[in-house]
């Protein structure tokens, strides 16, 4: 090849590469760069296979700064303080999410960290947060690992949203209260017949955390359940069809996933479309998002869909206004409705505003105790007793959940969720299809 | 074990075997013809995926349809990438050709972000609600199409490449180079027909797996690139008919294997999930099969 054609090439390559340079988002700067800002890493999966919850916990977390630093920023020894974020992309991976944290916390000096998502991810970027004492508000890991391990220092940890504890918790509640009673209706099956679950779950913390919390739920609360089948599957995973099938050779009268946004969309779709494993599909809150209504469609239609906040669903009450302001907001910000794990993304900027406020520094260990002791109102999810505050023992915040149930809307052209659980903000009764079809194991 | 259990695990892998196939024939064809591998060849899957789910979206026909578009737009690419990446550095060293093929991996995962965002996109079959019985299982429609067309491109595969002028001359590239070269056949045509066979065969497997309701996102090329690579070393580097065995092989033990050894070990009154060790399978047939024998099932030495 001549010299001017390899040359000619190499010129073209270097264009390119300066010119997706140039798109690529800018998401820091130099350390001490200025003097005034609050430094807020946030860390989450803004690429990789949890990328659309990821992209979701950054806009959430950018509309909160751009509102906090709107009203003047945070006031901390007399100067206001403007929020300034920085990104900290986890690639849906351990190596990545580590190298991401270090990088925060060595190269970027941020004053606090916000986020993380997949307990897996998180447990291991814990480690260097811990390991440089700077507090981490968790947003979007929920095993309950996150505050209790033992084997780093865990008083920077602070858990603000539901552990894998209180998922199973409130939706096998929610079973034994309105599913239950509705398939053995119209299955006519012995008031004592336990009722057959199948699980699936990821192999990792959050699933082997929810399956662990489903088995404690039915435990302590003394349910007449029996899980029938429970089926590992690696994360990311797109194929569902061979353990689904082995799942339905159990005969479950519902199944329990506990899978991410992507992996949920398939299991669902692939169980009733594919398999024909036509029974109630329960779901995780973090899939409580508009891209899991459209990507699972119609094939959605009747599951139930745990949630603290969703894209569509409302539960009445004090905080109604704010969480339609905060919708609007977003959507015109974004162009697209926020998800949950945005919704807890977008509290924590706002927790780690007031916690700094409170101290009247940035500095770490006075953020830390401040965090300790706040108590602030409810925001956009309604909290127990109306109030955000991380409990003494294992710094948690603990939220009020609710069930919704998946309804086709023909003007939507898909479905949407109608509130259905518990009792006090329910929209609608829960209804059991015409297509579902029971496990057997006696009447 | 339920035998209608365990037919319908066979189905699905051998739905999984037919993706991997596609792609693994395609991996071979370039490395025969060119002796490169290359490492993005998935990415090549996930932009045909895409491609099909803007057809399908703007156009709303019938995605069987989609499929020569996306074929003939992708065998374009495969062109481009032959002629603007691979050929100016070919018999430069083969760490060349994998850094640029790894190169190329974050290329087109970066630009397929940068053009249609990370979210993750699906389509909806006009067939999906529709089954078929196959004696003692019930198969969607999709599947089954997916099976026959993927054993229907095979087939014609098979016939191009034994009985045409162009097929022959491809083969007589991918056995001697130099010795083809010197009996007038134009090599530097071939390597370009056979990166654009490649994407082809690609184009197909991201059409059908996007027909198959599977979800594209622009990293989803890495999982179906790394088993099409597992299937052509243990089909053995260069050899079709290998591709072929190894691939089923491969869809089929990956599905299959978890129930069996669940089964198995139910039998001793233990409970245990094998289903996430299905990638584990995977590669360790791969291990059985290069300590048993290195060159893979059909391969032979020298490659």
């Amino acid at each position: 090849m001549n010299k001017k054609y390899r040359y000619g090439i190499l010129f073209t390559v270097l264009v390119i590469s300066v010119l997706l340079a140039g798109c690529v988002e800018k998401t820091g700067e130099t350390p001490g760069e200025a003097a005034g800002e609050i430094k807020i890493g946030i860390v989450a999966p803004v690429t990789g296979g949890a990328s659309t919850t990821g992209t979701d916990m950054w806009q959430a977390a950018v509309l909160a700064a751009d509102e906090i630093n709107a009203k003047g920023g945070v006031p901390v020894n007399g100067v206001n303080m403007k929020v300034k974020l920085i990104k900290g992309d986890t690639e849906t991976s351990r190596e990545s999410g580590v190298k991401a944290v270090t990088k925060l916390i060595t190269v970027d000096k941020v004053d606090i960290l916000i986020g993380g998502f997949s307990s897996g991810i998180t447990k291991a970027d814990q480690v260097v947060a811990a390991e440089h004492k700077v507090p981490f508000i968790i947003t979007g890991a929920s095993s309950p690992i996150m505050t209790r391990r033992t084997d780093i220092d865990t008083s920077y940890f602070f858990h603000h949203c539901p552990t894998t504890d209180d998922y199973p918790e409130s939706t096998l509640l929610f079973v034994d209260d309105a599913v239950k009673p509705a398939i053995y209706t119209k299955s006519d099956f012995a008031a004592d017949r336990p009722l057959r679950l199948g699980v699936i779950y990821q192999d990792s913390a959050y699933g082997e955390g929810v399956y662990d919390g489903i088995k404690k739920t039915i435990e302590n609360n003394n349910l007449n359940m029996e899980i029938v089948s429970a089926e590992k599957f690696v994360m990311s995973q797109t194929d569902f069809r061979a353990v689904l099938t082995m799942i339905k050779a159990a005969k479950p009268d519902v199944v329990y996933p506990a899978a991410f946004l992507n992996e949920q969309t398939l299991i669902v779709a692939q169980g009733r479309r594919d398999v024909g494993l036509n029974t109630i599909y329960l779901s995780v809150e973090c899939n409580d998002h508009p891209d899991y209504y459209t990507g699972v469609g119609e094939w959605g239609e009747y599951s139930i869909q745990e949630s603290r906040f969703g894209p569509y669903a409302n539960p009445a009450g004090a905080i109604r206004s704010n969480v339609l302001k905060f919708r609007d907001d977003f959507k015109s910000k974004w162009g697209a409705p926020p998800g949950m794990m945005g919704a807890s993304t977008y509290e924590g900027v706002y927790i780690a505003a007031e916690a700094i406020k409170n101290a009247n520094s940035v500095d770490k260990e006075k953020a830390r105790a401040s965090l300790a002791e706040l108590e602030m109102p409810q925001i956009i999810e309604v909290m127990e007793g109306n109030t955000i505050t991380f409990s003494s023992d294992y710094r948690e915040s603990k939220f009020a959940l609710y069930m919704q149930q998946l309804i086709m809307d023909e003007a939507a052209g898909e479905t949407r969720p109608k509130i259905v659980w518990p009792e006090s903000v329910k929209e609608t009764d829960f209804v059991l299809p015409d297509w579902y079809e029971p496990g057997t194991g006696g009447a | 074990m339920d035998t209608g259990v365990f037919l319908l695990i066979l189905a699905w892998g051998l739905y999984a075997g037919c993706i991997y196939i596609l792609l693994a024939i395609g991996l071979n064809l370039i490395f025969g013809v060119m002796k490169v591998v290359n490492f993005a060849h998935g990415e090549l899957l996930m932009i045909a995926a895409y491609a099909t789910f803007w057809v399908y979206t703007y156009s709303e026909i019938n995605p069987y349809l989609i499929i020569p578009v996306v074929v003939l737009l992708m065998a374009f690419l495969g062109v481009l990438i032959e002629r603007l990446c691979f050929r100016p550095i070919l018999g430069t060293g083969k760490l060349n050709e994998i850094f640029l093929s790894l190169g190329l991996i974050y290329v087109f995962q970066n630009l397929a972000a940068l053009l249609w965002s990370a979210d993750s996109r699906s389509i909806h079959s006009p067939y999906s609600g529709i089954s078929v019985s196959i004696g003692s299982i019930t198969l969607p429609l999709d599947y089954v199409a997916i099976i026959v067309i993927t054993f229907i491109i095979l087939i014609v595969f098979h016939v191009f490449m034994k009985r045409t002028t162009v097929g022959r001359a491809m083969r007589a590239a991918s056995q001697n180079r130099e010795a083809a070269s010197l009996m007038g056949i134009n090599v530097e045509r071939m390597d370009m027909l056979s990166f654009a066979l490649g994407s082809t065969l690609a184009a197909v497997a991201g059409s059908l797996w996007m027909i198959s309701g599977q979800m594209v996102n622009p990293y989803m090329g890495s999982i179906p690139a790394i088993k099409a690579f597992a299937v052509i070393i243990i089909g053995g580097l260069g050899s079709i008919p290998g591709a072929i065995v190894a691939g089923l092989t491969l869809g089929i033990a990956e599905n299959i294997v978890p129930f069996l050894m669940q089964s198995f070990v139910a039998v001793f009154g233990v409970e245990m999930s094998f289903t996430a060790w299905k990638d584990t399978i995977a590669f360790f047939i791969l291990i059985i099969v290069l300590v048993i024998r290195p060159t893979g099932i059909f391969g032979e030495k020298g490659e």
